[in-house]
């Protein structure tokens, strides 16, 4: 079971035009758990998310989802293979309702005539959405428009979900609420990697952790040992790590 | 009042006409930043498609048909595959150039291969006049306006009543999320190149009987549709339909106000540009427009 890899990069390389964010990302993710993704700003967390579900050309190197090579595909055969992906920031429709927002979570699902029952069964899975399922999306708070787009992502039972950052710009409770439907998504089996700016708390939820610096992977352990490391604070400080060693 | 009436009803017929064509232009700008200078020349052309098609010997109905048709190949299919996709990789400028080019090619087209005269247009709708509280409308005037309101009302059925139309505005709000849930982008764009030929034939139809068909006419229509967008508000399709309106009653009411103000009714022409000069000093956005955030 230790060895139960979802998803790895093999020295993956990739950036924006001819910048190269990603320089040689190498992780292995582990199945139905949950993994952090830290490291200080400009390191490549949002970037390695985007080149793992297909947002961004790989250059070079190599991902694999359950063994199947996934290198460059796109987002629609990424949410086919069984990813979703909850950007940074505010990915909601403002002006569609709550409703229609979440059946845009089911436009990849092969047989549309489940779609219904789905969407009901996320409504009642998040009874606030339910509340507000014929509202305009935008006049939700910033924390149920979050709550919208995880159930957005999971509407297609996806077994990865990528999540970049969900607690920016929540309220301490409402954060609280999100990392607690987190680890119960982890329970029901589904493998989530996160990128948070909160990294202790995050790493306290986590069952890993993942340290990336300039793009490259410099620790991949357990949670509670990476929370331990003195080397983490030096980071986080501004100082420089060596590249761990294999 | 008799005579406010009056030129209020002509004011929206004629707004809108300017609605639709505004609708397709904002509706290009909105899901793939395409600004499309040739607008004018799209609505003028489609009406030529239904003389040649009438001259070949079909009835009216069938002709108007085949000028849909026709300008959802060229104006849609065409455009979008020929002009734009090559294009919008290099940025906005390159291709706003080459709508002001696809725009001359229409027009001289038409005036060298058709006609450089006005064309007499088969009046649809009868132009017999009646009275009602003492105004004077005629039948055309309002089967226009009803017309253009009922394929107005199907393009907002279709926006936000149908999955596919939905589809299209989360491409068009924000692309890259679509993306991520899986929306085919390219092809919400491509039906939106569809609607817009749509729209601006079903323009084209409308204002050929009372305009007649003329290869030049792009120039007033594309500045109305324009004017309108602006007014109204780029980023939304009612900004249009407010817009187009507005124009339209403005366009209508010109000769009367400028006349009470002592002025030559030559100024009719620059009140589109006044207009617009109005609202970008003092309301950017447009009418009912949403401000818009550039992150840098």
């Amino acid at each position: 079971m230790a060895d139960d890899f979802i998803l790895t990069l093999q020295d993956v390389v990739g950036g924006y035009g001819r910048m190269t964010i990603l320089n040689g990302t190498t992780a292995r993710i582990r199945r139905a758990a949950i993994t952090t993704v830290i490291g200080p700003n400009g390191a490549g967390k949002s970037t390695m998310f985007k080149a793992i579900f297909g947002l961004l050309p790989v250059r070079s190197g190599r991902m694999t989802l359950e063994g199947r090579d996934t290198t460059n595909f796109t987002p629609r055969q990424m949410l086919d293979a069984g990813v979703s992906f909850v950007p940074q920031g505010r990915n909601i429709f403002a002006e569609l309702t709550v409703r229609h927002n979440m059946e845009l979570g089911g436009v990849a699902l092969a047989d549309q005539s489940g779609l219904p029952r789905r969407i009901d069964a996320m409504m009642q899975r998040f009874p606030i959405l339910a509340e507000k399922a014929g509202a305009q999306a935008g006049t939700l708070s910033g924390g149920q428009q979050k709550l919208l787009e995880v159930a957005r992502g999971l509407l297609l039972e996806p077994k990865l979900m990528l999540i970049d950052e969900p607690s920016i710009g929540l309220s301490p409770l409402m954060v609280q609420e999100v990392f607690g439907i987190l680890k119960a998504l982890r329970d029901s089996g589904v493998t989530i990697l996160l990128i948070e700016q909160n990294a202790k708390q995050a790493l306290q939820l986590s069952d890993y952790g993942l340290v990336l610096e300039q793009g490259q992977t410099r620790i991949e352990d357990k949670a509670s040992t990476i929370l331990a490391d003195p080397r983490i604070a030096q980071l986080f400080l501004g100082g420089g790590l060596a590249p761990a060693a294999q | 009042m008799a005579d406010f009436l009056q030129l209020l009803v002509a004011g929206l017929a004629t707004g809108a006409i300017y609605a639709l064509a505004a609708i397709g232009f904002t509706l290009l700008w909105q899901t793939s930043q395409t600004i499309n200078f040739a607008q004018g020349e799209f609505v003028m052309l489609p009406a030529f498609l239904a003389l040649i098609a009438m001259n070949l010997g079909a009835p009216f109905p069938l002709a108007a048909l085949i000028a849909i048709l026709g300008a959802m190949v060229i104006l849609g299919l065409t455009f979008k595959l020929a002009i734009v996709d090559p294009l919008i990789k290099s940025g906005p400028l390159p291709l706003v150039i080459s709508t002001i080019g696809v725009g001359l090619l229409l027009k001289d087209g038409v005036k060298e291969f058709y006609s450089a005269e006005a064309q007499p247009f088969p009046k649809v709708f009868p132009e017999t006049p009646f009275s009602l509280g003492g105004a004077n409308f005629t039948y055309a005037q309002i089967a226009v306006l009803g017309v253009a309101l009922a394929v107005i009302m199907a393009l907002n059925w279709f926006l936000a009543g149908t999955r596919t139309g939905r589809q299209m505005q989360a491409s068009a709000q924000n692309p890259t999320v679509a993306r991520i849930l899986g929306i085919n982008v390219n092809r919400m764009i491509f039906y939106t190149f569809l609607i817009n030929a749509i729209l601006a034939a079903v323009a084209s139809l409308l204002i050929a009987p009372s305009q007649f068909a003329k290869f030049s006419q792009g120039e007033q229509l594309g500045l109305a549709a324009f004017v309108a967008a602006i007014v109204g508000g780029f980023n939304q399709v009612r900004g249009a339909i407010v817009g187009g309106l507005v124009v339209g009653v403005a366009d209508n009411f010109a000769p009367t106000l400028l006349s009470a103000a002592g002025l030559s009714s030559a100024y009719r022409q620059a009140l589109p540009l006044f207009l617009l000069v109005l609202i970008i000093l003092f309301r950017p956005q447009g009418l009912v427009g949403r401000k818009e955030e550039r992150a840098i």
